[in-house]
């Protein structure tokens, strides 16, 4: 036989180590990152954490019930994915970031290849954000393929993964060429900042979270939808108003859409047997709202009995026994109907958006770090809650402070799995007091009219960080001993 | 003066032999007999007549001045018990030097299994055979001597007519993918997809099973011989006039036994109990139990007696130099679970023909067509599964014949599906068309060197159609119908050329050399297409598909393997005999560098009682010492495995790239290193025959997929980075096989027949890189569970989790036990409290606490021996066949007990036996406390590992053959017929359904877990045979 007789390369897929030869391959070596290893982590995780942690949803649903009851172990299958689909977006990432230079430089222009890496750490960097706000100290990690070989990795200290996330997003903001207009649905280079300013935010550099929002805002790149409702119809995925977003398909392939509608809606919605209403809006938020009718926010995030809904498979109305997990209501927001209806999907992979940040995001940092002293005039901080306020159909504000804020972001974000970060964020025995009084319970319709079975969460500090996987501990043992320094200056 | 001599040469039984050889002894001078088996020969009066025909008693005779000199020739049984398929050849079972154990056809006729793979169960000592389900058509795991991969294959490699097919239903060698889709989700599939790559041979054409179980006997098969080589020869034209065989039989099969689940009033009063104690609304219906009915039995709705039927007609002859067998059969068998089934249309024909002298060429070729009805099974989601965990009070269907089901939003989010929707919705079809065989011709050069050139090839076509209809049952509408269609295409090719020496030298030297050049190749390709949206049900063709949702997926690719091969058979006086041999393979599996690996043996034999010295010592008969070592390897894995891929993927910004896998160009072979040394000796004058081997497998530099931590590869899900292939550590097998078989004198009035096999191996990890432990991990109810630990000094695949001590009676022994995986004492009916009734569990390592590291290996699978005992009796026209086969030693984890025994969700039917629970009014309950959700309780534990031994008679059959004065004149030659029961009874103490559970899809970390297997059934069978 012939030397190539035993030569067998892929035919079915590309050999990593011969692609990225073009600008074309180049761009697209991102794509994926916007969407597939996410997939785990928005389908199935960031709202337990985001929504039913916090207290702005409900469940009795087994595999979930335990974030609302702070009853997280180790152990816990649906944690254990915020785990590993977040570092698979890291090891995804880092593919990219290695990977594109090596192949690509000399052959396709610097600026090409600097923007696909700048996007990837960008990426890299929401990743790790999420990573450090769920578990506190984590391994950095920047090249897999060098830890093949290593049994023990050691965990790196806060300060350093989030010295790593700004480092990350400094060098998008710089490199990205991309803008909004030029590249729909892709990070720029004003959307790496705006992520930024919500780092620094976290941080509680207000200095730094302000001079970025107001840079973001100034650009006028971005722009609020008028209509609250509008942002969550497929159609209108990547509008003006949308900073980041992870972009999904209606392919149908599993994985390639998101499952968040299988588990927000009710039965009978997605034209397949999920709509598992797994999650209930909780009756704190809808205690929550200054007027069910005066803040378009609510009919556009939580279902009540009888609401119609025209967007949603060509005009639907709300069952009058609407009742997800004991809530009497459903959600709205996220759900948005049949695969004919929406350009695609199959049964738990919809082609819809999911929010990272939204402008309205960037209008609260800036509001939020002004009023906590990161400059700017109260003048401004009112403008931008108010921006926010008025799309909403509610008053403005005058003199704003952080607990108006953190009413706002609660109300404006109720759902999109964000709440639970806004509030460890605030000093631990404030976080404490808050989750702990948080109304938990359900109605129980047997009886009429219902009546209110209350239940509330005494929440302890060590609870606003979640346990590292069980496995993981078991297959390094370094995760559990102190955390060490990343950067050594 | 030479003389006319003619005659007529018959067989035993009358019937005229044509092309027999008559020669003259001593001179070239001969002739053969025409199709009435009469010759003419001129030779000298006193001259010696030999005659010879294949598969006969040579015969000679002297002319004595007779002219008319008719013959009878005997069969030769002897020799053709004594030849043993070698591989590459044949060897006289006294010269072999290796280890190898050979099944005959009359051992395999008329049981009832469709696939050979299902029939060597218990028939070989040292190989295990085990059904991974009961569903028709499935594949099983066979294991030669233990196991010898951690996640390469562990089958062994089949050589059916000379042709390779892997016994790997996992396709890990090639495209990866199992050619069954059975999951809703991907075409990976979970649960048991393995259908069996044996199916499409029809077990009624196979002449014997020889199985190579050490490597210096499987080291000819070089890289593809580590786990055993299993070389199925079928069947050949001997006799003389033609014959014409049809066989038959029918059967019903049944369910052998039901689990002992909750009828609706038991499932009412559970229902209230939880419901009270988690807190929860209570269900109206339930307030008087005592007044319902029995409910809804789920195992009655999907359980069903199955009908099975074989026919079989089959030709052949041979005259002329040339030898035919043409056979055609039809296998029809219904599952006994609804919705499941095979059948298969077979065609055989085997060809042989001198073309002169010293050309003979020949042919086996099989085309078959086989279709099966899936369900999925061995998972959480299979049908078993559901249908025993589904609550009495649902009904199959509403008065209205729809559907019935869970209509309330709790009832929504609990319930499991309602098992007859999901089989009579969905359909999955698989169909699987092959060719196989292969075409030789063997030149005679010179003086016992012959020249053999052969084509094999395996050409298969799958189609698998998946459809999943749009239906409703309860409040639940899926009103999105799928259909998946998948096109595979797989070719096969092989080439040899071998050049055989054999001589005998001086009447004791008997030298046989080969050597040999093979060239193959493996390609595949297969197109997936998906539609949703079809108007309706009714016409499932993708045309009719919303175009809008269609998902195309193809996958391809090629393997190629070359190799030079050679060995040396010596034989000297039938008293001593040395077989070496060596293979070189070159493998496209590797990278440059390490592409080529090479595989020695040597063994020999000697055969004691063949001594001179043995003469007078007549006590025991037949010694024979022989014992070989041998290098084998394994190359079972992916191709392109040490390069890195990028997979395609479509993204809400166009097409997109994944990095599946890591690299690693320093890949190479998995080796097997393999002592064996045996011992065969006679008693009672050669009545009792006895084989005692004891073997010892170390194999090395595992192909291991690495598994890294999740955030080095993002864990298992999408967008995860597939782990480098590496070569590590090293296993060792130790085991004895032993072999009795017991003949009684002949008589004509009555025989027994019996043969013992008992085999046992222990399994050993000596070792693994940095102390690496492997867990083997799969989905129970939707969550992910580490099973089983793989680690240094433990035998694969070990079940692992916490210890049981008991259950917390008293506060006191609450108080006083180490705190339970940080949970305060307290009741707390929801979470997190560890209280009265809870299962207190062990404190393995003494901290003080029980959390994770108390984890510890809580069972067993491999079993301490298994064993198989065949008896034939006969007594004048009767037969009866008892076989008896068992297994002692071995756990079971009984994964779908665990399911229904948590006791943690409401809306879901449970054993009778958790009504026992624990509560202040009954301390001394057997059942723990019923605890909501998540609770520890069903932490993986000892309590769910089973004793897994049996004994079961799998096989009585008896059979009777009609006097052949009864049918004489209507030119039959033979009638038999017989009733036969398989899987008769099962003697156990496992509480599942069958304590026969294999390894979840061939997988050696998953041996033995029993998640909702498809149960074997008792089977019912008549069946005649008859001859022309």
């Amino acid at each position: 036989c012939s030397d190539d007789f035993l030569d067998r390369p892929p035919e079915d897929s590309f050999n990593a180590a011969e692609f990225y030869g073009t600008p074309e391959q180049v761009e697209a070596s991102t794509n994926a990152l916007y969407s597939i290893p996410w997939y785990d982590f928005v389908s199935n995780v960031s709202w337990c954490i985001g929504d039913l942690a916090s207290g702005t949803g409900r469940t009795w649903d087994p595999r979930n019930q335990d974030f609302d009851n702070f009853a997280i172990t180790g152990e816990h299958n649906t944690l254990g994915q915020a785990w590993t689909s977040l570092y698979a977006v890291i090891a995804q990432a880092n593919a990219v970031i290695n990977a594109v230079p090596l192949a690509a430089t000399g052959i396709v222009p610097e600026s090409t290849i600097n923007t696909a890496v700048g996007e990837a750490r960008a990426l890299r960097a929401i990743a790790y954000f999420y990573l450090v706000r769920i578990f506190g100290a984590v391994p950095i990690i920047e090249d897999n393929t060098l830890y093949v070989d290593q049994s023990s990795i050691p965990r790196n200290v806060v300060d350093d993964v989030y010295r790593f996330i700004i480092e990350d997003l400094e060098f998008a903001a710089a490199n990205i060429t991309y803008t909004k207009t030029s590249a729909p649905g892709r990070i720029s280079s004003n959307g790496a900042k705006a992520m930024l300013a919500k780092v620094h935010l976290t941080r509680r550099n207000y200095q730094a979270a302000y001079n970025l929002s107001a840079e973001v805002i100034q650009s006028n790149e971005f722009d609020l939808m008028e209509n609250y409702g509008d942002l969550f119809i497929t159609a209108n995925d990547n509008n003006i108003e949308s900073v980041i977003a992870l972009q999904w398909t209606g392919s149908g392939e599993y994985a390639e859409g998101n499952a968040v509608q299988s588990l927000y809606a009710l039965p009978n919605i997605t034209g397949f047997s999920d709509g598992w209403s797994a999650i209930g809006p909780s009756l704190d938020l809808q205690d929550s709202y200054e007027d069910h009718e005066q803040d378009d926010r609510y009919h556009a995030t939580i279902m009540d009995a009888d609401y119609y809904y025209s967007e949603i498979n060509g005009g639907y109305t709300v069952p009058n026994n609407v009742n997800a997990q004991g809530t009497l209501k459903a959600i709205k927001k996220y759900v948005v109907g049949k695969p004919e209806f929406i350009g695609g999907g199959a049964m738990q992979s919809y082609p819809n958006n999911t929010y990272i940040l939204r402008y309205a995001d960037v209008l609260l940092i800036h509001a939020e770090s002004i009023i906590m002293g990161g400059g700017g005039s109260v003048g401004e901080a009112e403008t931008s809650i108010n921006k926010v306020r008025e799309r909403a159909g509610l008053a403005p504000l005058t003199n704003p402070v952080f607990e108006d804020v953190f009413q706002e972001r609660k109300i404006e974000f109720a759902l999109e799995m964000e709440h639970w970060y806004d509030v460890i964020r605030m000093d631990t025995a404030d976080a404490i007091e808050y989750l702990s009084n948080v109304e938990r319970g359900t109605w129980d319709d047997s009886q009429t009219p219902p009546v209110l079975n209350s239940k509330m969460v005494t929440v302890t500090a060590d609870k606003l960080l979640f346990p590292y996987p069980t496995n993981e501990t078991i297959n390094n043992p370094a995760l559990l001993e102190d955390p060490v320094k990343y950067y050594n200056d | 003066q030479n003389v006319s001599v003619k005659g007529t040469v018959t067989d035993a039984t009358g019937v005229a032999l044509p092309g027999v050889n008559i020669v003259e002894k001593g001179t070239s001078n001969g002739t053969s007999t025409d199709f009435d088996g009469n010759y003419q020969i001129s030779v000298p009066p006193n001259a010696t007549l030999v005659f010879s025909y294949v598969g006969f008693i040579t015969r000679e005779t002297p002319v004595s001045g007779k002219n008319m000199i008719n013959i009878t020739m005997e069969e030769d049984m002897q020799s053709l018990d004594e030849v043993v398929v070698i591989g590459y050849g044949t060897q006289l079972k006294e010269n072999i030097t290796g280890s190898v154990s050979s099944i005959k056809s009359e051992d395999l006729v008329n049981i009832p299994q469709v696939s050979v793979d299902q029939l060597m169960q218990g028939r070989a000592a040292g190989v295990s055979v085990t059904l991974n389900t009961g569903q028709p058509g499935s594949a099983v795991s066979v294991r030669v001597r233990g196991v010898g991969s951690i996640q390469g294959s562990s089958e062994p490699l089949y050589v059916i007519d000379g042709v390779p097919i892997s016994g790997d239903s996992r396709n890990i060698g090639t495209s990866g993918r199992s050619i069954a889709s059975s999951s809703n989700l991907g075409d990976d599939g979970a649960g048991s997809t393995g259908v069996s790559p044996l199916a499409s041979l029809n077990p009624n054409d196979i002449e014997s099973v020889d199985i190579l179980k050490d490597a210096s006997a499987t080291a000819i098969y070089g890289s593809r011989g580590a786990n055993g080589v299993v070389i199925i020869t079928t069947k050949k034209g001997k006799k003389s006039k033609g014959t014409l065989t049809y066989n038959t039989y029918v059967g019903v099969q049944q369910p052998t036994k039901m689990l002992d689940v909750l009828d609706l009033p038991g499932y009412a009063i559970l229902q209230n109990e939880m419901n009270e104690i988690f807190d929860l609304n209570e269900q109206v219906e339930f307030l008087r139990p005592e007044l319902l009915g029995p409910g809804t039995n789920w195992q009655q709705e999907i359980f069903k007696t199955a009908y099975l039927q074989n026919h079989q007609l089959s030709f052949s002859g041979g005259n002329d130099g040339t030898s035919y067998y043409l056979s055609t059969g039809y296998t029809d068998q219904q599952g006994t679970v609804i919705g499941s089934g095979f059948d298969r249309i077979s065609l055989r024909l085997n060809v042989d023909s001198k073309v002169t002298d010293r050309i003979k060429v020949g042919a086996n070729l099989t085309a078959s067509r086989t279709n099966e009805e899936l369900i999925l099974s061995g998972n959480s989601r299979g049908i078993v599964s559901l249908a025993l965990r589904n609550n009495p009070a649902i009904a199959v269907y509403n008065p209205d014949g729809s559907y019935a089901g869970p209509t309330t939003p709790t009832e929504i989010s609990l319930a499991v599906p309602n098992p007859i929707a999901e089989i009579e919705n969905t359909s999955n079809n698989l169909r699987r068309s092959r060719l196989f065989g292969n075409l030789y011709a063997e030149f005679k050069l010179f003086d016992g060197l012959t020249y053999r050139t052969e084509f094999g090839g395996d050409f298969g076509y799958n189609k698998n159609d998946r459809f999943q209809k749009s239906y409703s049952y309860g409040a639940i509408t899926i009103e999105s119908n799928r259909l998946s269609k998948r096109r595979e295409d797989t070719d096969f090719w092989v080439i040899k050329n071998l050049l055989t020496y054999n001589k005998l030298f001086g009447d004791k030297h008997d030298v046989t050399f080969l050597v040999g050049h093979e060239a193959q190749e493996s390609a595949w390709n297969g197109v997936v297409s998906t539609g949703v949206g079809f108007i309706s049900n009714d016409i499932p063709t993708l045309n009719l598909s919303d175009t809008d949702g269609d998902v195309n997926d193809e996958y391809s690719g090629s393997t190629a393997l070359e190799s030079y091969l050679s060995r040396l058979i010596y034989s000297y006086d039938n008293r001593y005999s040395v077989t070496a041999s060596i293979r070189a393979d070159g493998s496209s599996k590797f990278d440059e560098g390490n592409k080529w690996g090479y595989f020695p043996s040597i063994s020999a034999s000697w055969k004691i009682s063949n001594e001179a010295f043995m003469e007078d010592f007549t006590a025991v008969q037949n010694i024979k010492l022989y014992g070989g070592y041998g290098e084998v390897g394994n190359q079972n894995i992916s191709n392109f495995a040490y390069g890195s891929t990028l997979n395609a993927v479509s993204t809400g910004l166009g097409t997109g790239f994944l990095i599946a896998n890591f690299p690693n160009p320093n890949l190479q072979w998995e080796e097997s290193r393999q002592t064996n040394l045996g011992l065969d000796f006679s008693l009672f004058d050669s009545r009792l025959n006895t084989t005692i081997e004891v073997y010892r497998k170390l194999n090395s530099k595992f192909l291991y997929r690495l598994a890294l931590t999740d955030f080095i590869v993002g864990g298992t899900g999408p967008g995860s980075i597939q782990p480098p292939w590496v070569n590590l550590g090293e296993m060792e097998n130790k085991g004895i096989d032993v072999t009795l078989n017991y003949n009684t004198t002949p008589s004509d009035n009555f025989s027994w027949n019996s043969t013992l096999t008992f085999s046992h191996y222990k399994n050993k990890m000596l070792e693994l890189v940095d102390g690496l432990t492997i867990f083997g991990q799969t989905n129970l109810d939707d969550t992910n569970q580490i099973l089983t630990i793989t680690e240094v000094g433990q035998p694969i695949g070990m079940y692992y989790g916490y210890k049981v001590e008991g259950m917390f009676r008293t506060l006191e022994d609450l108080e006083n036990a180490p705190i339970q995986f940080g949970q305060p004492v307290g009741d707390d009916s929801v979470v997190g409290r560890t209280w009265l009734g809870d299962l207190k569990f062990k404190d393995v390592n003494g901290d003080g606490v029980v959390d994770g590291d108390d984890r510890t290996v809580i069972g067993n699978p491999h079993p301490d021996f298994t064993f198989g005992w065949q008896n034939n009796f006969n007594y004048k026209g009767f037969s009866l066949g008892i076989f008896i086969q068992g297994s002692y030693g071995n756990d079971v984890f009984n994964a779908i007990g665990r399911s229904l025994t948590a006791t943690n969700l409401t809306y879901r039917n449970q054993l009778a036996s958790v009504l026992d629970y624990w509560s202040v009014d009954n301390p001394n309950a057997s059942h723990p406390r019923y605890t909501n959700n998540a609770t520890n309780n069903i932490l993986i534990s000892d309590r769910y590992v089973e004793d897994g031994s049996y004994l079961r008679i799998q096989n009585v059959r008896l059979g009777y053959q009609l006097p052949s004065k009864v049918f004489e004149k209507s030119g039959i030659s033979k009638i038999n017929i017989y009733g036969s029961i398989q899987n008769l009874y099962t003697f156990t103490k496992y509480s599942g359904y069958d304590p026969e559970v294999g390894s979840l899809n061939q997988d050696a970390l998953l041996m033995g877990v029993d998640n909702g297997r498809y149960p074997t059934p008792r089977t019912f069978t008549l069946g005649l045979d008859v001859q022309f």
